[in-house]
């Protein structure tokens, strides 16, 4: 998944994708003032953005309002220090998902993060079930036909990428756009290491096959 | 303390004037009466004298003598104590007497003036003396050189009743009318003070929920209570605003503190969100520190800007000291050179000789510095600030100039205002928190000058700074 924080307090973006990346393995972009924000957000697929409402350059609302315009359905969870009826009103009218009041809990902006991009992705339980795997969001464990199956950082995100939409067909380059950030070399890493990895710790030998490749076009989970 | 009433001492002094004034009238009108009756009373006396003067004739013989017809004597005035009478010639001879005359009153003492009054058995009696009467009977060619002395009293007593009588009328007319006036001053007087006792009542009505003080239409139109009214309308909307003020700090305030909170928290949460190697914590305990360093220095400003303000309003006088304005101004300079050569900004002082002025040193260098501090920030990198000191007769003048891009008048009405940004300005890594100006202009207010912004886009910045100097040293 990956993530875009408008924020323009550095050392609050700076916490919040730290947070985002160690406890829910995220790819995190940070864009410090409005017009970046905007920009950032048009113009890379992103799973999630959090936006804080005071911007120099471009208010929050207005970055909402701009990417509401441009079409983009990403689920947008905005952090606000006011707390009154009406702008918070005025927000989720804007296309808002969700909001956090500041000082707010990290461990509930993260939740509301993970459950923003499970609706996102038309899941509604942080245990995603596949069949007879199970991937539990919450604590980023995986487990098969009962059975905790150990896996790498990477190798978790492109399953719980996958695992997000069970029978769709995902392109290699969507993969790619989703599980990395700006700070990721990303000629250096290649998707197919980690799917080989994956069928390797899931598929033992006797089991139904879980990730299909589609020759050219991508790969999909399916029970 | 003892409770006094206006009402009642206005109307003890009514009753207490009425109540001389109706004293004085009854006195003088007693006089007045009593004196009249007197004079009344000695004419019909000086007449009944004259009367029994009238009754001496010589008798008609060879060799007249002087006789007395006492059956011709007019009647007494009161039956029961009848008139005192006595003639006698002019040789002191007693001619006639009335024969009530008493025994032991030989003659009635003779005074310098006609009347005199005595007391027999008690009744007073008021008498005239007539010395040198002449006779009147002049039949006949003799000459009539015979002078009488006629004495002739009566008793006052109903004199003195009438007076009495009079006095009695007098004062109990007087009496009413006084009931009349002291009813009619404390229903004036009651009627006059309701205007107050309602204002009171609308005065009751606000508190912290209502501030609007609606006086009474009665309570306006008195003349007396205009002041008081307007003092108390005056009086409610200061509070008003103060209290305002205070409340939009406060709110103000803490809306600022979710962020440095925010930052705070997270930094310590995100730290405990995994185990970590002490390398770690040890890097987020200091991050936190520095966190914490932010938010101490907003609260610090907060602080300050609190003190300004109180200061500005009148209270926590400090004892100030005669400063250089112009060492202040190199002082900031110093202080925000650093930033400045970061920058790549070159400060430009200038200042024309001595500016002494009544001031807390730190007090003005921080103003110096938030103005410079705020110029650097809007200058392109490789600018030019200046910074120009100057003394015009009893005034100094402190400008900060920037050739920045100006602020749009609309961002100049909300300049001074507290924890307000100008949009560009809000990168928070410069550490603003919208406070420096308005701490600033609650200083400059302070010790009794202005500041004044001189902007437009794309004109540059320039802060005027007018402040009063120290009179002793005013340069010619």
């Amino acid at each position: 998944m990956r993530v875009l924080i408008i924020e323009d307090e550095a050392r609050l973006a700076e916490n919040i994708a730290r947070s985002l990346r160690e406890s829910a393995g995220y790819a995190v972009d940070v864009a410090l003032d409005g017009e970046e924000g905007a920009f950032m957000a048009g113009s890379n697929p992103y799973d999630l953005v959090i936006l804080d409402l005071m911007l120099p350059k471009l208010d929050g609302l207005s970055v909402l309002q701009r990417m509401r315009r441009g079409g983009s359905a990403v689920p947008v969870l905005v952090l606000t220090a006011r707390d009154e009826k009406e702008s918070i009103v005025a927000l989720l009218n804007a296309g808002a998902d969700d909001y956090v009041a500041k000082p707010f809990d990290l461990g509930e902006l993260l939740a509301r993060a993970k459950a923003l991009i499970r609706r996102g992705k038309g899941q509604s339980a942080a245990l995603l079930k596949v069949g007879d795997l199970e991937i539990n969001t919450a604590d980023l464990s995986v487990r098969r036909k009962g059975k905790l199956v150990s896996l790498t950082a990477m190798e978790y995100r492109v399953l719980e990428y996958l695992a997000h939409r069970p029978g769709a067909v995902i392109p290699k380059t969507e993969l790619l756009e989703h599980l990395y950030d700006f700070n990721w070399e990303r000629f250096s890493n290649v998707i197919e290491v980690y799917v080989s990895g994956l069928r390797r710790k899931l598929e033992d030998s006797g089991d139904t096959k879980l990730i299909h490749t589609l020759r050219g076009q991508g790969y999909m989970l399916r029970g | 303390m003892r409770q006094t009433s206006i009402q009642r001492r206005l109307i003890a002094a009514v009753v207490i004037s009425q109540l001389l004034l109706a004293i004085g009238i009854v006195s003088v009108a007693v006089y007045f009466t009593r004196r009249q009756l007197r004079n009344a009373f000695d004419a019909g006396l000086h007449g009944r004298a004259m009367s029994v003067a009238a009754l001496v004739r010589y008798s008609e013989d060879e060799h007249p003598t002087l006789i007395f017809e006492d059956d011709l004597v007019p009647p007494p005035l009161e039956k029961l104590h009848p008139d005192l009478y006595q003639v006698t010639t002019g040789d002191g001879h007693l001619l006639a007497r009335s024969p009530n005359w008493p025994q032991d009153l030989q003659a009635i003492p003779k005074k310098d003036r006609q009347h005199t009054a005595f007391t027999v058995n008690d009744i007073r009696y008021r008498a005239v003396r007539l010395e040198k009467v002449p006779v009147l009977d002049r039949e006949g060619d003799a000459p009539s050189t015979d002078v009488l002395t006629v004495t002739y009293a009566a008793p006052t007593d109903q004199m003195t009743r009438a007076v009495a009588h009079a006095g009695i009328y007098i004062a109990a007319g007087s009496g009413l009318l006084l009931l009349v006036t002291v009813g009619i001053a404390v229903w004036g007087l009651r009627r006059g003070l309701r205007p107050l006792a309602e204002l009171a009542a609308s005065a009751a009505l606000v508190n912290a929920s209502n501030w609007k003080l609606n006086p009474s239409e009665a309570a306006l139109s008195t003349t007396e209570l205009a002041p008081l009214t307007q003092a108390m309308t005056a009086m409610i909307e200061g509070l008003h605003r103060a209290f305002t003020q205070q409340r939009e700090f406060l709110a103000n305030a803490a809306h600022e503190l979710k962020t440095p909170v925010a930052i705070l928290k997270s930094t310590l949460q995100s730290l405990l969100q995994r185990p970590r190697a002490a390398d770690e914590y040890r890097a987020g305990l200091e991050q936190a520190l520095d966190d914490m360093a932010r938010l101490e220095q907003l609260m610090h400003s907060m602080l300050r800007l609190a003190r300004a303000e109180q200061w500005a309003a009148g209270s926590a006088r400090r004892d100030l000291q005669t400063v250089e304005v112009s060492a202040t101004c190199e002082s900031a300079v110093e202080r925000l050179a650093p930033v400045a050569r970061e920058r790549g900004i070159t400060i430009h002082f200038v200042s024309n000789g001595p500016m002494p002025m009544r001031a807390d040193a730190d007090d003005l260098e921080l103003v110096w510095s938030n103005l410079l501090e705020n110029a650097i920030r809007f200058s392109p990198a490789g600018g030019n600030v200046q910074l120009r000191a100057r003394s015009d007769g009893p005034r100094g003048y402190v400008e900060v100039e920037d050739n920045g891009p100006g602020i749009p008048l609309s961002e100049l009405a909300h300049l001074f205002e507290r924890f307000h940004r100008g949009d560009s300005s809000r990168a928070r890594n410069t550490g603003g928190y919208g406070l420096g100006l308005a701490i600033s202009k609650a200083l400059i207010e302070a010790y009794g000058g202005t500041i004044t912004p001189q902007s437009g886009p794309g004109q540059g910045t320039r802060m005027v700074v007018e402040v009063p100097l120290e009179n002793s040293a005013v340069r010619s």
